[in-house]
């Protein structure tokens, strides 16, 4: 079975979502605990808004070796640094008021079946959490979502023509929402589930990985930095 | 003064050092990881921004204690394990009321403590009230210039723990500045730093 690369962010933050059953194969490191060989042994990377991604500067040249090679890198945040290499920075969206923060769905993707547009562009009736602008997709990127009123593409995923897969998230992370009681809890477990049979991982023998344990109640200590 | 402003490498620590109407307050960005590699002596303050790796910020304790002794200053924002390594900083976790805003009738749960205070005669309340995550008991001597209703600070100033100026604040303005979200933390930011430069 493939393990999954979790970048621990500032926080040093064990996010909520690691409770999943569909986590039982995530590993987590800090930035300056990486090595190059990482880039080797795993084949799928999942980074954190909160990452320092100044500290990732040094090891593009490795991300884009693990992306040739077919490595799955699941991005959420403002891409403000050449991180990754061929990809431009965040532009911020072009209005901040209600109106110009309500997401609209472009195309279908798997993660987010069963996800209630209107659950991404509100919380609790506050609009802007899920996306405030954008980290530019590159040409033959499938765009998912973006915002209505001025364009501003939120998420995409990139087959990329030299190898490997990219879905962009530009802006908190995914799995933030998965003790919200909206549809768009589901986004975590489908990410998981997505990335683990590009994988080819088999999800009952990860579920069979994770101790019985209750999921997250919202109130450990690290709740302000789980998201 | 000249303010050097301590950058944790990520995106919200990008966007407001590069924010065209705060970056001028700044007279260079220091790497955090790289802060125990580099001279302070040609500044007046350091700011560090809020929510950091705390462990950075651990292994210059030293470093920055020497500054402040050199009767310089140094500003802590939110987030950044300050009752693990600032002199006199003691911190108490509260639950976050991130929706306080959304009820009828509810409460922000920050006062103005110190209406007199030099930063007050620019400064509103209202800019420093989004949500906060806990708060400090100031040590003795300290002066808060917002409490909570709990009895605690949200941001001090103190002249007695060091021989130099501590602000501590628990508040994350650089976070939801460079995040793009809360009007608030960035009417902190363009009230308080612009202060500091003057001093």
């Amino acid at each position: 079975m493939q393990s999954i690369l979790y970048l621990r962010g500032v926080g040093h933050e064990t996010p909520a979502f690691f409770d999943l059953p569909e986590a039982g194969n995530i590993k987590a490191k800090l930035p300056r605990e990486l090595e190059p060989s990482d880039f080797d042994d795993y084949k799928a990377i999942l980074i954190p808004s909160h990452i320092n991604q100044r500290a990732l500067i040094p090891f593009a040249p490795f991300m884009e070796r693990f992306l040739n090679r077919g490595g799955v890198l699941v991005f959420n945040g403002h891409l403000v640094y050449p991180v990754i290499p061929g990809l431009s920075s965040f532009v911020p969206a072009q209005g901040g008021r209600l109106e110009d923060l309500i997401v609209e769905r472009v195309n279908n993707h798997p993660i987010f079946e069963g996800v209630n547009v209107d659950d991404l562009s509100f919380r609790r009736g506050v609009a802007g959490f899920y996306g405030r602008g954008s980290n530019p997709p590159p040409s033959g990127a499938l765009i998912l979502h973006r915002l209505k009123k001025d364009g501003s593409v939120i998420d995409w995923v990139w087959h990329r023509p030299e190898g490997g897969v990219i879905f962009m998230h530009t802006g908190n992370p995914m799995w933030m929402f998965v003790n919200d009681d909206t549809s768009a809890a589901r986004i975590a477990p489908r990410l998981l589930v997505w990335v683990n049979t590009l994988l080819g991982n088999s999800m009952d023998d990860i579920k069979r990985l994770m101790p019985a344990r209750p999921l997250c109640d919202g109130k450990c200590a690290q709740k302000r930095m789980c998201c | 003064m000249n303010i050097a402003y301590i950058d944790g490498g990520t995106y919200y620590h990008h966007d407001t050092f590069h924010d065209p109407e705060l970056n001028p307050y700044f007279a260079a960005n220091i790497y955090a990881p790289e802060l125990y590699q580099t001279d302070l002596s040609s500044f007046d303050a350091l700011y560090i921004a809020s929510r950091q790796d705390s462990d950075d910020l651990l292994f210059n304790q030293e470093k920055i204690l020497h500054f402040l002794d050199a009767g310089k200053t140094v500003v802590v924002a939110g987030d950044n394990a300050a009752e693990q390594w600032v002199p006199g900083a003691q911190w108490t976790d509260e639950p976050v009321n991130f929706w306080w805003w959304l009820t009828p009738g509810e409460d922000s749960g920050l006062r103005l403590a110190a209406p007199e205070h030099a930063l007050m005669r620019t400064m509103t309340l209202q800019d420093f009230t989004w949500h906060h995550h806990g708060f400090f008991t100031p040590p003795d001597g300290a002066v808060s210039i917002i409490n909570t209703t709990s009895g605690g600070s949200v941001f001090y100033e103190d002249t007695v723990s060091t021989k130099g100026r501590l602000f501590v604040t628990s508040l994350d303005p650089c976070y939801h500045h460079g995040s793009h979200f809360m009007p608030a933390a960035s009417r902190l930011l363009r009230g308080f730093l612009p202060w500091l430069h003057r001093q």
